[in-house]
């Protein structure tokens, strides 16, 4: 997959991302056409912000519940397939039935979460080069997806005014 | 304690992970020579029969049943203490919680290894998973034996989640410090991972929702797992305080490994700077509640046998208090309560040899817990004549101490694959918004000194 | 309707000669485990004859009771088991199928009257004692838990003759191997469904009390005895 074009911005501390985000905002750049990567959540500043808040709570709340049927299924069908007498208790016992109708809805839950997790981040990604090794030593990438040539100088103003200490460049000019 | 740059941090915390030192190959070789040991002992008695170990009518669970609860016990330390630090907000969870949810990942799946060792015929222990068999049977939900396979793999799947969410960020951090097969295997673990605010935003919430939902999970655990011996009409068994009292007594025992596993760690990585006294400070308040709370539900539970003097609990009550196992009795109530009590209780002790000290106590004493639950009551019930004794071979303790080294093999492994120390959440920790950093270094400045 | 079987032990006649013990072990395939084994507490009698002795010399009284599975409708047994392994059958007996036990002997513990036994080792029969197995009771390997049965495939062939000969079975017809060898007498086996039966009668009797019943495992055997000292209350 080739590199996206991108012209990014390595800020030393979350301060100076918060402004180099500003500007960008400032200077009218589209939410969706800026990438920020951090090796830390930081949450709180403006760079940080999401969209949208997520649903996963709730459908792990359905995975629960979708996992709950499966375990009371489970639990009734095995045991009327084969019914077999044991200590003078009924075939499908309502205590024990419970047990595993639990378990399975809290596996439910979990997997769903987890499923959701990597569906809604789109990992595992392997394939992506959009990717800065210097994040990992602490700056925070603020950058622009596919910068139009006459812009490219002024976000690159804006971003070293913001504190910058590298401004980079990568991607194939279209 | 000077302020650290994050790089020094990241330094700090992923300096473990280099080097074999050859004291570290050598405790690696000897732990690897038991559990070597302990597997070549299971495999004579699956050739041999369990007649190789100390078991008997009326003893039909032992030392492997003892060594299944006590590490489905343990393994509630990290999940659980992780899930509930977390939830709580708690500013000083961050080095810990890492520590701690191995622990469980690794108890629990030593623990989980014991429904197949103590079996008689350990080659057909998959009939325990509900599959379509050429015989038209399935399992029997009915049974104990059957919740504790769902309750089990539920958590071990939940505790291992749990752990391998949080890695995402520092695998990516080592992907990009590393060269060669390392760069690439730990590029594939990193799942491609970037730092998007969307990535952090979705991890974070995934990490909350377990965290929820870990907790009930592994309530349940330990409930079933008591209720292995709660279902059965054997005396001092048949009893409904099992489930909470099974459940306190994991998380007792979790948390002194976990105080134990951490005072290790600091010492062996030199990670002082990092595990600070405060972290004792705080686990030691924790184990203390905890070691009332159980020396509570024995009270409970004991007065409630004494005072209903019905025959058949009270030979059972009697051989524990006075009898042929009462030095272990009392040997367990020394270690639980007698000696961890002072020790936590006051603040001049609560140092981290202190807390140490009483957590090594209190992982003996819950082991003896679990033991002296099983045998006196199989060896007393209610028919006199079939009273019997147990005694341990050396194929159980053997294999016994194969999952002690087991489990100290495992941590050193993984301290060398992993950093020990979660070192994203950390770093988050001293970024908070000004507000928050500030009573974060205060914390840290009084946990200092 | 179906025969729901059960048995009555007369503790006034029980002399403790123990021939329903070896009688059972050979009619069953048990093997013997040695001395060693079994001053480890791992002899496998299916029935056992428990000695109790009253009184201090001359005045001392001995007591026997013949104890095996007692087949209880409320088994505690049967619901432990995780591979249906031990199970209730139709006709009231507690059933063990070898070939379904993976040896978890959760059933041994939940057992109040501890008559479950486990193959520690594989069984030994040395020469010529082999050629005195039963063809009619498979040989249990090591790892699988056993117990009396009520010499069920006596039950079975008594039931296919009676089928082949188009008749009804007769009461007393099928004996287990312990009430067939009883010098005394002392062990009745029948039909409690067929309040006829000699079984039925008995069990009625004002003597009759139940081995551990306020465990409450409604067991299907009966035990008579003249005076309640053993039973009902664990001394």
């Amino acid at each position: 997959m080739p590199i996206p074009p991108v012209i990014y911005g390595l800020f030393p501390d979350p301060e100076s991302a918060e402004r180099g985000m500003n500007a960008l905002n400032r200077a009218g750049v589209s939410p969706n056409r800026i990438v920020v990567m951090s090796s830390e959540p930081f949450d709180g500043y403006s760079f940080s912000k999401m969209d949208h808040a997520t649903p996963m709570p709730w459908l792990a709340a359905c995975g629960g519940a979708v996992g709950g049927t499966l375990g009371f299924l489970l639990a009734r069908l095995t045991q009327e397939a084969y019914p077999i007498v044991t200590g003078g208790m009924p075939i499908l016992a309502a205590w024990p039935s419970g047990i595993v109708t639990y378990e399975l809805t809290m596996l439910g839950a979990v997997l769903t979460t987890i499923v959701t997790l990597l569906v809604t981040t789109k990992l595992p990604n392997w394939k992506s080069k959009l990717y800065d090794p210097e994040v990992s030593d602490g700056k925070i990438l603020i950058g622009v997806l596919e910068p139009s040539d006459a812009s490219r100088a002024e976000i690159e103003n804006r971003l070293r005014g913001a504190g910058a200490v590298k401004v980079k460049a990568t991607g194939v000019r279209p | 304690m000077a302020a650290k740059t994050p790089e020094q941090i990241t330094d700090d915390l992923l300096r473990p992970m280099s080097g074999l030192s050859a004291p570290y190959v050598l405790s690696a070789a000897f732990l690897a020579g038991v559990v070597v040991a302990a597997g070549c002992a299971f495999f004579y008695q699956v050739y041999a029969g369990l007649g190789v170990s100390g078991l008997r009518t009326p003893v039909f669970w032992g030392f492997y049943i003892t060594d299944f609860v006590f590490w489905i016990g343990l393994s509630h330390a990290g999940t659980l203490i992780s899930a509930i630090l977390r939830l709580a907000n708690a500013t000083w969870r961050r080095p810990v919680t890492r520590c701690a949810e191995v622990i469980t990942v690794f108890a629990l799946s030593i623990g989980a290894t014991f429904p197949i060792i103590h079996l008689g015929r350990p080659w057909l222990a998959f009939w325990l998973f509900p599959y379509p068999s050429e015989r038209g049977i399935w399992p029997n939900i009915r049974s104990p034996l059957l919740w504790d396979f769902f309750a089990i793999n539920t958590y071990l799947i939940s505790s291992v989640t749990f752990l391998l969410l949080p890695m995402l960020p520092d695998f990516a951090l080592i992907r990009d410090r590393a060269t060669g097969w390392k760069k690439k295997i730990y590029g594939a673990l990193a799942l491609g991972w970037t730092g998007t605010p969307k990535q952090w935003h979705r991890l974070e919430t995934a990490m909350h929702v377990m965290a929820i939902a870990v907790i009930p999970v592994a309530v349940s655990v330990h409930s079933i797992v008591s209720w292995d011996f709660a279902m059965a009409p054997v005396p001092m068994w048949h009893s409904t305080i099992f489930a909470p009292y099974f459940v306190a007594g994991a998380i007792f025992s979790g948390i002194a490994a976990l105080i134990l596993a951490m005072a290790l760690l600091r010492k062996f990585l030199h990670l002082e700077e990092y595990l600070l006294p405060v972290h004792f400070e705080n686990l030691g308040k924790l184990l203390l509640v905890m070691s009332l709370l159980w020396f509570y539900f024995v009270f409970a539970e004991r007065l409630t046998s004494w005072y209903g003097n019905e025959s058949s609990e009270m030979a059972v009550f009697w051989t524990t208090q006075h009898g042929s196992y009462s030095p272990l009795f009392w040997l367990m109530v020394f270690c639980n309560f007698l000696i961890p009590f002072p020790i936590l209780a006051i603040k001049k002790f609560r140092t981290i040899t202190g807390t140490a000290i009483a957590s090594f106590t209190v992982v003996v004493g819950m082991w003896l817990e679990r033991f002296l639950i099983i045998v006196p009551s199989l060896s007393h019930k209610y028919l006199t004549y079939s009273w019997g004794t147990y005694r341990p071979t050396w194929v159980e303790i053997t294999i016994t101490a194969g999952t002690f080294c087991a489990m100290a093999l495992l941590y050193m492994i993984f301290s060398k694959i992993v950093p020990i120390i979660s070192i994203w959440e950390l770093k988050a920790g001293l970024h908070l918004k000004p507000q928050a950093v500030r009573l974060v270094v205060r914390e840290n400045e009084a946990g200092a000194d | 309707m179906a025969h729901q079987w059960g048995m009555v032990i007369d503790l006034d006649r029980c002399n403790g000669c123990e021939a329903c013990v070896a009688a059972c072990h050979a009619e069953n395939n048990i093997s013997t485990v040695g001395e060693e084994q079994a001053a480890l507490s791992r002899a496998k009698h299916w029935i056992r004859v428990e000695r109790y002795y009253e009184g201090e010399f001359p005045d001392v009284r001995v007591k026997f009771m013949p104890v095996f599975c007692q087949q209880c409708d409320a088994a505690p047994c049967e619901p432990v088991c995780p591979t249906f392994a031990s199970y209730h059958t139709s006709e009231g007996l507690n059933g063990q199928v070898y070939n379904r036990c993976i040896g978890t002997r959760y059933c041994a513990n939940a057992c109040p009257y501890v008559v479950r036994y486990f193959n520690f080792f594989n069984p030994v029969w040395e020469k010529p004692l082999h050629l005195q197995l039963n063809p009619d009771v498979s040989v249990r390997e090591v790892g699988v838990m056993e117990k009396c049965t009520f010499c069920v495939q006596r039950i079975k062939a008594g039931k296919i003759q009676a089928a082949a000969e188009k008749r009804e079975l007769k009461d007393g017809e099928i004996q287990p191997a312990c009430v067939q060898s009883c010098p005394t007498k002392a062990m009745v086996f029948g039909d409690l469904s067929d309040p006829e039966s000699e079984a039925s009668r008995l069990a009625a009797s004002s003597r009759g009390t139940k081995l551990l019943g306020e465990v409450g495992t409604r067991p299907r055997v009966t035990y008579l005895q003249r005076d309640s000292w053993h039973g009902s209350e664990n001394t």
